[in-house]
């Protein structure tokens, strides 16, 4: 299995700044996955350099296996979806479609139709008057119409209302219901991941915290609270990634691999916003042993 | 690919479409009325000597009326138009597509980014030289009959020979030059500074620049000049200026070369027996007055005064006129250098706009 995406060593440099620096990452296929991260992670210069709308300046990266943007065939296996969803503001609904229909060999006319009546969108309306929460949905149909193998959407929700949010994310997870594709979606809004992707990938600073399938990174995480003691004194098979201390009282966010046995700990599952919460806050030194082991799939 | 850029090209297609058809009306409205002035002009039957005087009246009498005004706002649609497509149709090509975004949704179907930019530079390219050179060859049928007039010798109003600018810049090749010139120049630009309306600024500064330069200072050296020396024969053609520190001065004045019509007169002046160059008015001539009153009796002259006779007086010293020029058959050869450096100026634009839009992002 190759990856969705594969990254080494990447990085994007402009005159005086990184916009992603030495990002190494993997990005397994047949998931959907979330990039999650704050603002100014690089998250967004990251899916630029999947779809090739950006150049690295160090590094590479693949997509399905193949450079960025190579060709008019990998070009035909990736959508994308850019933040803030352009459209052409003149052009009708209708004409989009037409536009994909004219620009992609393996167009889906069926699809597309069947989503844009689902929508209720007037074909003859100009996809300048339509509302944030439309054109989002009609470049999803577009990216989803050419029947790619990787959908890449970068903060396709930021703007939206929560209406209009869980609408999007509905689609999205129906057309990847039926189409068998992987996704690729990034987002600082982890609620929104939480509803529809099986695997995340932490992004902070251009380096990945943590990266894995959503059920594992769950079953391996744990909140402990218990008697003040300091984390020193872990058994080793704890990793602890927060922790706060009252005058009595340790709370924890620990990674185990086995399960916790230590009587004195209250032992509660987290939740993944809980995860990726700590995980951002985390400070920058994690192991790169760590990482890796975490990161890398096979 | 082509579908999307004729759709994304159908304003600009219906604007152009409009102006050619307001033309086209204009010129087939005016046309024959303008061919049958001519011809009631008696230029239709003249021949030799006859023709010019005909020209000139004909010139001087219609190219004052509404004819005269139509000509003029013609040949200034046809210059402006390579302006306003590079303007309008180059400028926002790419950066539209960069300030709104939709770049990313246009280089993420499954066409490249190099075929993208071929197909709209070639359906855009066309169609800005096709509409620039309709717009000429209806112009120059139209005015047809005020360029024989112009061949025939007159040199007032409207007809003009057809190395000036207006005529030079209008009609012929040079238009598919300036239009895929203009064109290619606005694309650049948006593609470099990414904002339309800047990219528009630049793209009209610096074509309108070029409109300059190149008539004022590349053009007259596109062919190494003729060189001839006539002798002072009309009237018309000497005067004595203001008598100076350096003693009295004449000027010529000469607008054509015997034995040359439709030369393109780059340069005059005087020059003695020896050929060297000359303003004084040689000492034996400065008493031969030209002025009114000169004659002792109203505007008739006395005999040995008067401008025949100074001219008379000069030629009799060995004065004459060194022009430089560009012979009038030496037209297609200027037409065919100017439009293919215009050419090759846009195809190097175009080669550098590939280079650009592969790394834009």
């Amino acid at each position: 299995m190759s990856a969705a995406i594969q990254a080494s060593a990447l990085g994007k440099a402009y005159r005086r700044t990184w916009a992603l620096r030495d990002c190494t990452l993997a990005i397994p296929e047949g998931h959907v996955a979330g990039l999650v991260g704050p603002n100014g992670a690089g998250k967004t210069t990251l899916l630029r350099l999947a779809t090739g709308m950006l150049t690295p300046t160090h590094g590479t990266i693949t997509v399905l296996g193949q450079p960025p943007a190579a060709g008019p065939a990998q070009l035909a296996r990736v959508g994308f979806v850019a933040q803030d969803t352009p459209v052409y503001a003149r052009m009708t609904v209708a004409d989009h479609l037409r536009l994909g229909a004219w620009l992609n060999p393996g167009w889906d006319d069926k699809l597309a139709r069947q989503r844009i009546r689902q929508l209720g969108l007037n074909p003859k309306q100009r996809a300048g008057s339509l509302s944030g929460g439309q054109r989002a949905q009609l470049t999803l149909t577009l990216a989803m119409a050419k029947r790619p193998e990787l959908l890449i959407l970068d903060e396709p929700v930021a703007s939206l209302d929560p209406l209009a949010r869980r609408e999007f994310l509905q689609g999205l997870m129906e057309a990847v219901a039926e189409q068998r594709l992987s996704v690729v979606l990034s987002s600082h809004l982890v609620a929104d991941l939480e509803r529809v992707c099986d695997y995340v990938v932490v992004l902070v600073a251009s380096q990945v915290r943590v990266a894995g399938e959503v059920s594992d990174l769950l079953a391996a995480h744990h909140r402990l609270s218990g008697p003040r003691r300091s984390s020193g004194s872990l058994p080793a098979s704890l990793e602890v990634i927060t922790e706060s201390h009252t005058d009595k009282q340790s709370n924890l966010l620990v990674r185990a691999d086995g399960p916790v046995l230590d009587p004195a700990w209250t032992v509660k599952p987290v939740s993944l916003e809980d995860l990726v919460l700590a995980y951002m806050s985390r400070a920058g030194s994690d192991t790169p042993a760590r990482r890796s082991h975490l990161g890398v799939v096979s | 690919m082509i579908r999307l850029s004729l759709l994304q090209f159908r304003i600009q297609a219906s604007t152009a479409a409009a102006v050619l058809a307001a033309f086209t009306i204009l010129l087939a409205a005016t046309g024959p009325h303008l061919a049958s002035l001519y011809a009631a002009d008696g230029l239709d039957s003249c021949r030799g000597g006859s023709c010019q005087n005909l020209a000139i009246y004909f010139s001087g009498s219609v190219g004052r009326g509404p004819y005269g005004v139509l000509f003029l706002l013609t040949t200034g649609v046809i210059l402006l138009a390579p302006a306003v497509i590079g303007l309008f149709w180059g400028a926002p090509l790419i950066a539209r597509e960069m300030e709104t975004g939709t770049a990313a949704l246009a280089w993420n179907q499954s066409v490249t980014r190099t075929r993208w930019l071929a197909v709209k530079l070639a359906a855009g390219g066309v169609a800005a030289m096709a509409v620039t050179e309709a717009l000429s060859l209806m112009q120059t049928w139209w005015a047809a009959p005020i360029s024989q007039a112009a061949a025939d010798g007159a040199s007032i109003g409207f007809a003009q020979s057809r190395f000036s600018q207006l005529n030079f810049d209008a009609h012929g090749v040079t238009p598919l030059g300036y239009a895929a010139f203009a064109f290619a120049l606005g694309v650049t630009a948006g593609a470099l500074i990414r904002r339309t309306i800047p990219a528009m600024a630049v793209t009209l500064a610096i074509f309108a620049a070029l409109q300059v330069v190149i008539p004022l200072w590349v053009r007259p050296n596109l062919a190494a000049p003729d060189r001839t020396v006539v002798s002072v024969t009309s009237p018309g053609m000497a005067g004595p200026s203001q008598t100076g520190p350096g003693g009295a001065s004449f000027t010529l004045y000469a607008d054509s070369i015997p034995g040359q019509p439709g030369a393109w007169l780059l340069s005059s002046g005087p020059v003695n027996a020896a050929g060297q160059a000359t303003s004084s008015t040689p000492a034996a001539c400065t008493s031969v007055g030209t002025g009114p009153g000169a004659g002792p009796q109203g505007n008739a002259f006395a005999p040995g005064q008067g401008p025949a006779a100074f001219v008379a007086c000069l030629a009799g010293h060995g004065i004459r006129e060194a022009i430089t020029y560009q012979p009038a058959s030496r037209y297609w050869r200027f037409q065919a250098t100017e439009s293919a450096i215009y050419l090759a100026l846009a195809l190097a634009l175009t080669g550098y706009c590939f280079r650009r839009v592969s790394r834009l992002s």
